[in-house]
């Protein structure tokens, strides 16, 4: 039935965030540009201004009051929406990790990108990964579709009673942000019937209810909150599944949840990707299943929660798997994927031969080939267990 | 109503307990803003004096009657754009939106987010209670200590003796972003203050509104605490501190000092100064006439 009354559109990937946001009917939407980025609030201003969305729209002087405003606005009980990259989300860090220890829910988009040095503005999932541990949770999107479909997906699970946490909805710079695809746009009454009106009331600031949000906390209370927020992010696990699985019955489609596992059933080999990289993967995988070798993938949609049991299940039985990081993890001399993949078959790693690749830093491609070689690389290794040596996709 | 009578017929709506050290002039300005502004009020406190003198609230207290939320340093000003923007959302306009920061939060590291809301004209009041310098973790400088003034990070020393460069003039800065009103008070002057304060609240109903308020502190600039009033008077007496206002773009000088006290009568006895040099006095006392003669020159051609 969605498909019917869903409108077919040519969009980019921070076009197709813009539309997916406004179809949330964020009460307010604070940001500032930058680079890839830019166009998610260049679209939502076309709307506003347009008479087309009905959102206080606040043209902030930088990303740190971008997270202000919106922290202040969802402390006043609204839905709240920004996006960034790189340079803006470090920034931002400080009122960024305050959202999600206030347990404020949101959405924010992020363009991935390279941090700088080397002064660079292309691709790289850095910049989120390096906020890993700022207690929102993060997803990535491997196309454009993904990204506008997340944007619902990602309300319904932040402002869920026992989520309430904010989300990123990450998405790689220019290979998404950039490229034009087809996309199926849900209609307002669609998403409406999906997503039902915010009910913030955990945490705002209302003279009808004076108190004190967030009085300075003695570490024994404090600790609580901790835990508490550690046990938001273990729920959010399984809500994620289940709010991909509903998003499927009302717009037919869902994306597995917080892995996808491609051609993995029979299986020896397994390269594991994150994001736009991913559609490349599948092809590679292909192209190796045609000659016979049993390759499959998997996709890790959501770094944190980090899926650590899907993952674990998924690569169970398998030889070997190569984890493919846009970043680096400085002082593991590999990404921060493929240590917390590791992580996640620790007490059965000595099973499996595996290796780190790192590639795409910068805006440099990851192509066939490098994901080929990659599949290759792990058949010639499949038998020998232990961890092997890091492989940088160069050219 | 005289200012007396509105003074005794508002509530105070700060908690019992508040640790603010004794002649706090922060305190006496906290306390002050928010029994004009009424219940109907939503408070935020960055980090500072008044945060640690916990105004803010402890545990499970809090240190207002009314809802307070601890901002961060930097963003006090953009996290209540965004309440203020959601309470004019929900049609509730009534409610007053009011900030009480010091000049750390506001002139250092809060001044971008500052800036900028009063730029986009976000509705709200904004006071600053001014101790010049991060009094509440030790008395470290701030952009508003004043040239020659003692800190922890300004120690006189045998070869620097102080603070090395004049402050940064804050009022007129927040008054050239085209807000709705722009004040420099003093609770020396409390009938002109609450004048203000009130005159801000109304304005912060339009757009944004700033007030500057001398806020003397006994316990980093060492004075004995009975003084606090007399040193905040002395100081717009000298015309180191000038009270003016300005609304609709016109300056206005409230108060004009026909025979201004010497600035040596002023640093006197506050121990923060009492290294200043003949020259080091001589100095601010042209700073202060050149000031004082800028706001009156503004008040004389708009």
């Amino acid at each position: 039935m969605g498909k019917i009354l869903e409108k077919r559109m040519t969009l980019t990937g921070s076009n197709a965030a813009a539309v997916g946001a406004s179809l949330c009917r964020p009460d307010l939407i604070a940001a500032y540009p930058i680079t890839p980025q830019s166009e998610v609030v260049e679209r939502l201003a076309d709307m506003v201004n347009d008479g087309k969305l009905n959102s206080n729209l606040v043209q902030v002087e930088s990303e740190h009051s971008a997270m202000s405003v919106v922290q202040g606005a969802t402390a006043g009980g609204g839905r709240t929406f920004t996006a960034t990259s790189a340079q803006g989300l470090a920034l931002m860090f400080e009122p960024y990790m305050r959202m999600s220890t206030l347990r404020l829910p949101m959405v924010m988009a992020i363009a991935s990108r390279e941090m700088t040095s080397p002064e660079t503005i292309w691709c790289g999932h850095q910049d989120a990964i390096t906020v890993r541990d700022a207690g929102w949770i993060q997803m990535y999107c491997e196309n454009n579709q993904e990204i506008l479909d997340m944007m619902i997906q990602a309300y319904r699970l932040a402002e869920d009673r026992d989520v309430l946490l904010p989300v990123n909805v990450c998405y790689d710079g220019f290979y998404l942000s950039h490229m034009v695809e087809g996309v199926n746009v849900p209609t307002q009454e669609q998403v409406d019937a999906f997503l039902p009106v915010p009910k913030i009331d955990h945490a705002v600031l209302d003279p009808e209810n004076p108190f004190a949000l967030d009085p300075m906390t003695p570490g024994s209370l404090l600790m609580k909150y901790r835990k508490s927020h550690l046990e938001a992010m273990r729920i959010a696990l399984e809500k994620i599944d289940e709010v991909d699985s509903e998003f499927g019955k009302h717009f037919g489609r869902s994306y597995g949840g917080a892995i996808e596992e491609y051609r993995c059933e029979d299986a020896e080999t397994v390269l594991v990707t994150m994001g736009a990289m991913s559609g490349t993967g599948k092809d590679a995988v292909d192209l190796a299943r045609e000659k016979g070798i049993k390759a499959g993938l998997i996709r890790i949609r959501f770094f944190r929660p980090f899926p650590k049991k899907k993952i674990k299940d998924a690569l169970k039985g398998k030889k070997a798997f190569a984890v493919v990081d846009r970043n680096v993890s400085f002082g593991w001399n590999c990404g921060a994927m493929f240590v917390e993949t590791l992580a996640a078959v620790s007490d059965s790693a000595e099973n499996y031969s595996c290796f780190p690749v790192i590639g795409g830093l910068g805006g440099a491609d990851i192509s066939l080939k490098h994901l080929s070689d990659c599949i290759s690389r792990l058949e010639e290794l499949k038998d020998e267990s232990g961890r092997h040596a890091t492989l940088w996709l160069e050219d | 109503m005289s200012y007396i009578n509105r003074l005794k017929n508002s509530k105070d709506l700060v908690t019992p307990g508040t640790s603010a050290c004794q002649g706090c002039g922060g305190e006496l300005i906290l306390r002050r803003v928010i029994q004009l502004a009424g219940e109907n009020t939503i408070v935020c406190i960055p980090p500072g004096c008044m945060a640690g003198a916990g105004a803010v609230g402890w545990s499970f207290d809090s240190g207002l009657k009314v809802p307070v939320h601890i901002t961060l340093l930097t963003n006090t000003a953009s996290f209540l754009s965004g309440l203020s923007q959601m309470y004019k959302r929900k049609g509730r306009d009534d409610v007053n939106l009011v900030a009480v920061a010091g000049d750390g939060a506001t002139a250092d590291c809060g001044f971008q987010s500052l800036s900028g809301a009063a730029e986009r004209g976000e509705k709200m009041l904004y006071v600053c209670y001014d101790n010049e310098g991060y009094m509440n973790t030790g008395f470290q400088r701030s952009s508003t200590t004043s040239k020659g003034s003692r800190t922890s990070t300004t120690p006189l020393g045998s070869v620097i003796s102080g603070k090395e460069q004049n402050p940064k003039y804050l009022p007129l800065i927040m008054a050239m972003h085209n807000v709705e009103y722009c004040a420099t008070a003093s609770p020396s002057h409390m009938n002109d203050m609450v004048k203000k304060i009130e005159k801000g609240l109304e304005a912060s109903k339009r757009g944004f509104a700033y007030l500057h308020v001398f806020s003397p502190c006994p316990t980093g600039w060492a004075y004995p605490e009975n003084q606090a009033i007399q040193i905040a008077r002395k100081a717009v007496q000298s015309n180191a501190f000038p009270l003016w206002e300005m609304q609709e773009g016109k300056f206005t000088l409230n108060l004009e000092n026909k025979n201004p006290l010497p600035i040596s009568d002023f640093v006197k006895g506050i121990g923060k100064y009492k290294d200043l040099t003949s020259e080091d006095i001589e100095e601010f006392q042209n700073l202060v006439n050149s000031r004082y003669q800028f706001i009156k020159g503004l008040s004389e051609i708009s």
